[in-house]
């Protein structure tokens, strides 16, 4: 297989975005081609989740492709759920991997902000087993709370490691220019001052409004080479270096412990396996933190922590920008916001920009090897990635 | 009523929900599960009470929760009971457990026992 190089980054702000949804693909594929300095490629990947729903538009990736005057190149567009973002990536790799192509494009987009909240929420919850889960009216902040309830029995974690990750997430966002919450937010306001329970009331029991992301409006890009395309950009060297996938059972109760997320094991063990790096080697992660406990079990899972200490690296700052492995610099799916089909190549965009220097504030010092978790239902399909800084 | 399980006939595991293929054996087509219905008698693995909800739902809060039936096999269900503690013992019953505009879904609600 050859090997690939990302040539070219783009965004767009996350937050609520009153353009059409194609326009939200397109936008960070323009910026993608400005950074690498290309004008064509041979194949466009676009991720999203729920555009037939919620925006009444099919074949997104004919209207992208056409909207960036791309054609007669190839295009698809990729529904893996909340993952998609990964899921594309990865199909991107594969085809310049192959030899397929040399250069191609992936996008994603997600437009979920014109729905109202009881629509975004059943949107969601359609990733839930229907029969055994959906129709009791199991949601994504359901299956989180159930689970944080057992690894806080587990465990130890305590609602206040979650919201100490709220807060990290939220601090490193105000650094992100694209993020969509700018709002920093303080223990004493979420936890203990007497209006905290106004300030941030249950979602889902042991689950807090801060404990959960936003639902966001976005889209980002990535355009992948080849390494003799790559090197006519003149780009700084960032290397896809690993993929990896994983799946569990549809329904969360069938797993034998419901505390293991065994695809993000399965997932980032591969993709760090295939890149040749151990956890240790990891200068810089951006993990899929839909709700806060999230974090604190994927950085276990990932193999950054032993299991069950997640929560006291946090505690030590070792997460934190300026720790010993900072974890969600962006601002994660937290502070940077999750619109759900963009949000792995939310996460790429950030591990390139902090690989190439160009983090700005929020820049991770000499990172060389970053990693990232997209997290597709509740843990049911999971695309881990490692990209490598060369010289 | 009841809610059943699906029996491999290859390897005796109960299946919940149903699949094509069995999940432990990973054998089996079609025919070769045995419907069994499920023992309604369990003990609370974990709960929430969640206050944003879909569309159907026009309570202030629900309760679900997985359960561990008598018999092993584990279930997403629906959880009326004040105070739940993991581990108490619960028993089921079938009902209406959404009711939507056209139509209702019957499943599981579990009570303290």
């Amino acid at each position: 297989m050859r090997e690939v190089y990302v040539v070219g980054i783009g965004i767009t702000s996350f937050g609520r975005l009153e353009y059409p949804l194609s326009e939200i693909a397109a936008y960070p594929g323009m910026m993608a081609l400005r950074d690498s300095g290309l004008s064509a490629v041979d194949h466009v990947y676009v991720s999203n989740m729920g555009g037939c729903r919620m925006n009444s538009q099919s074949g997104l990736a004919s209207a992208v492709v056409d909207s960036l005057s791309l054609t007669p190149a190839g295009a698809e567009t990729i529904e893996n759920g909340p993952a998609s973002g990964a899921s594309a990536i990865k199909q991107g790799y594969m085809a310049v991997a192959s030899g397929l192509h040399d250069v191609v494009m992936v996008t994603g987009a997600e437009r979920m902000r014109e729905a109202n909240v009881f629509d975004a929420v059943e949107f969601v919850a359609t990733l839930t087993h229907p029969l055994a889960e959906a129709i009791y009216g199991v949601t994504l902040p359901s299956l989180a709370g159930m689970f944080t309830r057992l690894i806080m029995k587990k465990h130890g974690v305590t609602e206040r490691h979650l919201g100490m990750v709220a807060v990290k997430n939220h601090a490193n966002a105000m650094f992100n220019p694209f993020a969509h919450l700018h709002e920093p937010i303080t223990l004493e306001g979420i936890l203990d001052s007497p209006e905290a329970m106004t300030n941030n009331p249950y979602v889902a029991e042991p689950l807090r409004f801060y404990d959960c992301c936003p639902v966001s409006d976005g889209g980002a890009c990535l355009i992948l080479a080849s390494g003799d395309a790559a090197k006519k950009c003149g780009k700084p060297r960032v290397r896809l270096a690993g993929v990896g996938q994983a799946t569990d059972t549809h329904a969360v109760h069938e797993r034998k412990d419901p505390t293991e997320l065994c695809a993000v094991r399965g997932a980032a063990s591969q993709a760090m396996r295939m890149a040749e790096v151990k956890p240790s080697d990891v200068d810089v992660a951006e993990l899929h933190d839909a709700f806060t406990i999230l974090e604190i079990v994927e950085s276990e899972e990932a193999g950054f922590f032993k299991k069950g200490e997640g929560h006291l690296a946090l505690e030590k700052g070792e997460t934190a920008l300026k720790g010993k492995l900072p974890i969600n610099p962006s601002g994660g799916l937290k502070g940077k916001g999750h619109p759900v089909g963009a949000t792995g190549l939310g996460q790429a965009h950030e591990i390139v920009a902090q690989l190439r220097g160009d983090a700005g504030k929020r820049q991770v010092k000499g990172a060389k090897t970053g990693f990232t978790c997209n997290f597709g239902g509740f843990g049911n399909n999971v695309v881990c990635l490692t990209f490598v800084r060369e010289k | 009523m009841e809610i059943y399980g699906y029996k491999c006939r290859k390897c005796g595991h109960i299946n919940y929900p149903y699949r094509m293929r069995c999940g432990k054996c990973r054998k089996g087509e079609y025919e070769d599960f045995d419907p069994v219905a499920l023992p309604k008698a369990g003990k609370l693995l974990t709960y929430t009470f969640v206050y944003n909800l879909p569309v159907d739902f026009s309570v202030p809060k629900l309760g679900l929760a997985i359960v561990e039936l008598s018999n092993g096999v584990r279930m997403t269900g629906q959880l009326r009971a004040e105070e739940p503690k993991l581990g108490m013992k619960l028993r089921g019953e079938v009902e209406v457990v959404r009711q939507g505009e056209y139509e209702k879904s019957r499943g599981m609600v579990f009570y303290a026992a």
